[in-house]
């Protein structure tokens, strides 16, 4: 049968970011995909040799408009952990507070983007109205909306009080009784069954792989998730991952509402847990210039994320890394492209919930 | 690089249930020694909690074998490596012929790409320094 070359993005409806695939089609079957993740390379990590590594974790944060808090507290960990800085308790728990919040945000942000992807408006438009109470949260607590700057190596910039705290986690319970309607519709829609469920199915196996992280790897049932580690204080609070089985693209969906639930219990366990008080320190600054290496991973919204950064006692770092979710679930996504219909790419594509600013830094 | 060796290894990994997290290649300095220089590269495995890596130096004339025979993932990062390190890797399982990025600078991470860019860094430095005296 003749083949066909179907270019996919860098600019398509469903394409919020400029990902590049080359679909090769027989008939209306997708044989292959050739990727292409070069559009908006910025060579950030290139800029190690000429931004001091105190002022580096401002150029990390920008890796991505949605996971910037995350990006600056993984290189501020791994910067924390070459020169054994001890980060104040209440800094530490104000950390994964932002993070789960993030995370809550980044999950509506892209719960909105597949609705709109499936053609329904009306969904879009609610997820998105609530992820902007949780932009509001970010603004009143750090000061911005996308880029939070509130990291520092050795802890954070500043404290939420823990009146403030109370009242975020009352206006996060709101959210959650406002999500369970349109999570209902999202799990249960007729419409959104017939394009999501059974379609891009990533069996178990498939996903051990090719390694796919995140959301991608538990909707197949894969128990894989970094805060598992016990790392920053995830094992001084209940924690279990949600898992899915189906692997498809529903499940993917499912996977994501539930986490936002989590993430929302999650923040209730941290506020009760954490110390009190006004006043109390918030940051342990590092003293001369880090010198040695390090691996730090972490569980961002879209899945773990590896660092490297390699120091050698100068103000420059020799070398920063940073492996995104999405960089590692690239291979799966065109393993589920490979042998599905033209039409369902874009579904398929979607739910792996791409971020190409983070794959290509 | 001790290519039976390092695939054995690797296929240790791979047979033990590991999976592959990253493969990290950096430009050893001093940059300002003669082409081709040295780089060194990590391959990560995470099994669960754990956390490991095998290490190799190598220079752009030694050939670097791709352990997509063992984790099908690796391609994305063996491209990578071809294309802003300019390593040699042999046997690629899907090879984008340097199409993967697109960047203004050839092999970004070549030591003579790194040595342009910190030349070009202090001699900025100077000037501006130059200019508040």
């Amino acid at each position: 049968m003749k083949r066909t070359i179907v270019p996919f993005g860098p600019q398509h409806p469903v394409l919020a970011e400029p990902l590049v695939l080359d679909l090769v089609l027989e008939d209306e079957k997708v044989i292959d995909a050739i990727p292409t993740i070069g559009y908006i390379h910025r060579g950030l990590e290139a800029m190690v040799d000429r931004v001091e590594y105190t002022e580096m974790g401002f150029v990390v944060e920008r890796i991505c408009g949605i996971c910037s808090f995350m990006h600056g507290m993984g290189y501020c960990l791994a910067l924390e952990s070459i020169m054994s800085v001890e980060v104040p308790d209440r800094a530490r728990w104000l950390r994964i507070i932002w993070a789960e919040i993030s995370r809550i945000q980044s999950h509506l942000l892209w719960l909105g983007l597949g609705a709109d992807a499936f053609g329904f408006e009306n969904l879009f438009m609610h997820c998105w109205r609530m992820r902007e109470e949780i932009l509001d949260i970010f603004e009143k607590t750090t000061g911005g909306r996308i880029i939070h700057s509130v990291n520092r190596i050795g802890g954070v910039k500043r404290d939420i009080s823990d009146s403030e705290l109370i009242a975020i986690v009352a206006r996060l319970d709101g959210l959650g009784k406002a999500f369970e309607a349109t999570a209902r519709v999202f799990a249960n829609d007729p419409s959104i069954r017939h394009r999501m469920s059974g379609v891009g199915v990533l069996s178990m196996a498939d996903a051990r792989a090719v390694d796919a992280v995140g959301p991608m790897a538990r909707a197949s049932g894969v128990r894989m998730d970094t805060r598992l580690a016990g790392q920053n204080l995830y094992d001084q609070i209940e924690f279990e991952p949600v898992l899915e089985t189906a692997g498809d693209c529903l499940a993917r969906v499912v996977v994501r509402m539930r986490e936002v639930r989590q993430s929302i219990d999650l923040i209730h366990q941290m506020v009760d847990k954490m110390p009190k008080g006004e006043g109390l320190p918030l940051e342990n600054k590092p003293r001369g210039n880090p010198s040695g290496e390090t691996f730090t991973r972490l569980e961002q919204p879209r899945g773990e994320v590896v660092y490297y950064v390699k120091a050698n006692g100068t103000k420059y770092l020799e070398r920063f890394r940073a492996r995104t979710p999405t960089f590692a679930n690239i291979p799966a996504m065109i393993k589920l492209v490979k042998g599905c219909d033209l039409a369902d790419v874009p579904n398929i594509i979607l739910t792996i919930d791409p971020c190409i600013s983070c794959t290509e830094r | 690089m001790d290519r039976q060796g390092f695939l054995a290894r690797v296929g240790e990994y791979h047979t033990n249930g590991w999976r592959l997290a990253i493969i990290n290649a950096t430009t050893v300095p001093p940059v300002d020694a003669a082409e081709p220089g040295i780089f060194e590269i990590s391959w990560g495995f995470a099994k669960d909690l754990e956390f490991e890596t095998i290490r190799e130096q190598v220079t752009t004339a030694d050939e670097v074998p791709s352990v997509s025979d063992f984790f099908g993932a690796a391609f994305l990062y063996e491209n990578e490596m071809r294309e802003l390190f300019g390593l040699n890797v042999t046997g690629i399982g899907l090879d984008l012929g340097g199409q993967l990025y697109k960047t203004s600078v050839k092999i970004p991470f070549s030591h003579a790409a790194v040595k342009a860019r910190l030349a070009a860094t202090a001699a900025a430095t100077a000037a501006a320094s130059g200019k508040k005296a």
